[in-house]
């Protein structure tokens, strides 16, 4: 299974990734791998405890002057010689990257990974506008050619084998080559390189952006990042409004962080520090910059119950170490951004009704927070979700009554005491050594898994038993 | 279209709704940042042996190629070894003034086929020769602004005689530094950035990059590839008698 339908129920496009025995190898060793990458980077630095503390409270420090940052940032970008641009919705973000293209007679834009343009999904805007769209990060370049979307945040290919890009290579490229990543990137960069000397638009995302300087930061490891922001000659940046930094002091707490939770680098390759157009004497650099501020769901958000998503740096650290994750991979959960935080993100831009199934895709076993670089408290808010979507009565009346009735069961002491012997006589006939693999009215619980019996002698009863005996 | 001016008021309606936030503040950023960053250096003046060897440490780990010379002029030698090595001639260097010397005559001597950046504006039909001429090229040598030994980083401004690509289209990127780029941490970095920014001086470029080794990729079932957009290789030469002097 390559690309999820959201037609199809996500209970379905869930198995129909664990049935895919590549993929879960495939998740397997990435993940495991990632996990002990980051685990090394943090061992190996002792501050990172008090940094990802101080990086948190830098989050919220900014989103609480939010506004004066913005507008530090936009003036010091326009002073620069670059133009800001307002986009509420996602279909205003591609009207506004259309209008520059067209002015400027864009033919071919190069881009460097950015998720802000997934979400806004440009690629296809700009197709349909005549504009060749070539994405540029070696990941991103084969699920493009493979018509696919990211299934990773920083590793958009990690579903395909070697074997894979190669056919994929000789059929798009008409190249025939081994199946080496060696020569694979080797064949990737000469195709490349040829479309960053071509292209007329460099389009990207943004990491960060520095309020006090006007910079547009850029993290990658490629090196793509400063070919698209050095060589075209114009610049489009597009950034959801939470990635504003107010200082440099602030971006390097950032930078301290962000590599090591993301892949266990100390520091990314190259980190760019972009500031508005090419400056006198420069060689190279665009003649235009343009920066496009997304909302798309997010200043809703700022005194919303997903506030702390806000947060997020995109380092995907907690998709690594989710259970669900690792078990479905990215497609699966059918949205832009995959994996715990990405419930939480599909909920922002999309509305909680987008995520009725998601919500529940978490066995809210906390990992997620842990390794959070800015430690955004993801289990509280999608237990949040939860509770708004029960509200609105989405699921079956079946799992409704189920859970109302073990509600006021557990509120109170008398009538838990009361429910046990009944549950135990109700239970008789379904109960096989302490669980139930099926019974009536649990039946969409139990088609996965098994469902606990009331003990024979509770802990409650056996205390009481234990208090006469005495110690 | 959306203006500056809903868009800001849009958030801050949404701000003021919020309630309850818990106080917060953003990094403790120096005041002075030029005079932190002068008493650093002299600071590092005396303890720079111990930041090189981390240095060497680091960047050695992410995959550069480390070399010390006693004064610029050993420079081309190093630099020609390296492209005899590879059997390359071609090279793309800074500016003169830029690199802090004219090693242009000794690679040419060397049998390289040096050419260096112009280090002031040039008309565009100009540049863009120029910018086949750096595409071209085998070898890019540039100077540094800061060495960070924490992490093995080369931080490079791109400016008048310093352009962008000098580190970045040629497939070996050389760089020579002393120890009065030598810094020690990210955070040090932080101060030089806030200073930089502080001081703005005509000639100045654009961009600051901070580079970590060569260009790396590990998008194809993790395997660890270098040079997909980037140098291939990066090599770092510290010369002992600083350059700037």
């Amino acid at each position: 299974m390559s690309e999820a339908d959201l037609s199809v129920p996500f209970r379905q496009r869930a198995g129909g990734a664990m049935k895919d025995a590549h993929l879960q190898e495939a998740l397997t060793i990435a993940t495991t791998k990632f996990i002990g990458l980051r685990r090394e980077a943090f061992a190996d630095f002792p501050e990172g405890e008090r940094l990802r503390d101080l990086a948190r409270e830098i989050k919220e420090a900014t989103l609480q002057s939010l506004d004066r940052y913005l507008e530090q940032l936009i003036d010091n970008v326009e002073r620069l010689g670059g133009h800001v641009h307002y986009a509420t919705t996602a279909e205003e973000a591609r009207r506004v990257i259309l209008d520059v293209a067209r002015r400027t007679g864009a033919r071919m834009a190069v881009k460097s990974k950015s998720m802000a343009t997934e979400e806004i999904q440009l690629n296809e805007a700009l197709e349909a506008a005549g504009i060749t769209a070539v994405e540029t990060d070696l990941g991103e370049y084969i699920i493009q050619l493979a018509h696919e979307r990211p299934s990773h945040i920083i590793a958009p290919a990690i579903h395909k084998t070697k074997g894979q890009v190669a056919e994929l290579f000789a059929k798009e490229l008409k190249r025939e080559v081994a199946a080496d990543p060696e020569v694979l990137t080797r064949l990737a960069r000469g195709e490349l390189r040829d479309k960053f000397l071509r292209a007329d638009l460099g389009i990207t995302g943004a990491n960060f952006a520095v309020a006090d300087t006007g910079s547009i930061v850029l993290v990658t490891n490629e090196g793509n990042g400063r070919m698209v922001t050095s060589l075209p000659r114009v610049h489009v940046a597009v950034m959801g409004i939470e990635k504003v930094v107010p200082s440099m002091t602030d971006l390097m707490v950032f930078l301290q962080i962000l590599a090591k939770s993301a892949t266990g680098q100390k520091l990314s390759v190259y980190t760019t520090l972009v500031r508005g157009p090419r400056r006198a004497g420069e060689l190279e650099g665009p003649d235009e910059f343009h920066l496009v501020l997304l909302d798309n769901g997010r200043i809703r958000q700022l005194a919303g119950t997903l506030r702390e998503a806000l947060y997020c740096l995109r380092c995907g650290a907690c998709l690594n170490v989710c259970p669900v994750y690792r078990q479905i991979g990215g497609h699966a959960y059918g949205y832009t951004y995959p994996g715990p935080i990405g419930i939480l993100l599909t909920a922002m831009l999309d509305g909680a009704t987008a995520v009725t199934d998601l919500a529940h895709a978490s066995s809210l076993c906390g990992a997620c927070a842990d390794v959070c670089p800015v430690r955004i408290d993801i289990p509280k808010m999608l237990v949040g979700l939860r509770r708004e979507l029960d509200e609105k009565k989405l699921a079956p009346w079946t799992e409704r009554l189920a859970y109302g009735m073990l509600a006021r069961v557990l509120a109170s002491p008398r009538l838990y005491r009361w429910a046990k012997p009944v549950a135990r006589l109700l239970q008789r006939p379904f109960a096989r050594n302490g669980a139930m693999r099926s019974a009536p009215l649990f039946g969409d619980w139990t088609r996965t898994r098994d469902l606990p019996a009331v003990a024979p002698l509770t802990f409650q009863e056996r205390w009481k038993d234990l208090e006469r005996e005495g110690p | 279209m959306t203006s500056r001016v809903e868009f800001l008021s849009r958030i801050r309606g949404e701000m003021a709704k919020t309630r309850g936030l818990f106080p917060a503040r953003t990094a403790p950023r120096p005041a002075e940042p030029r005079a932190v960053a002068e008493t650093l250096r002299r600071e590092l003046a005396e303890r720079w042996p111990a930041a090189l060897e981390r240095f060497r440490r680091e960047f050695e780990r992410v995959g550069g190629v480390f070399h010390r010379v006693g004064a610029l002029v050993d420079v081309p030698q190093v630099v020609a070894g390296i492209s005899r090595e590879r059997d390359v001639r071609r090279l793309v260097a800074w500016d003169a003034q830029a690199l802090g010397g004219d090693l242009l005559s000794a690679l040419e001597a060397r049998g390289l086929d040096p050419v260096a950046m112009p280090p002031g504006e040039v008309p565009e039909g100009e540049r863009a020769r120029l910018r086949q001429v750096v595409a071209q090229a085998d070898l890019g040598l540039t100077g540094v602004d800061l060495a960070i030994a924490e992490t093995g980083t080369l931080v490079v401004r791109s400016g008048a005689g310093r352009p962008r690509s000098t580190s970045l289209l040629p497939p070996v990127h050389i760089a020579v530094f002393d120890r009065t780029a030598l810094i020690e941490s990210l955070g040090q970095a932080g101060v030089f950035l806030e200073a930089w920014h502080r001081a703005e001086a005509p000639g100045e470029g654009a961009v600051v990059s901070f580079i970590t080794g060569p260009s790396r990729t590990a998008d194809i079932e993790l395997t660890l590839t270098r040079g997909v957009h980037g140098p291939k290789e990066v090599h770092a030469i510290f010369v002992e008698t600083p350059i700037h002097d």
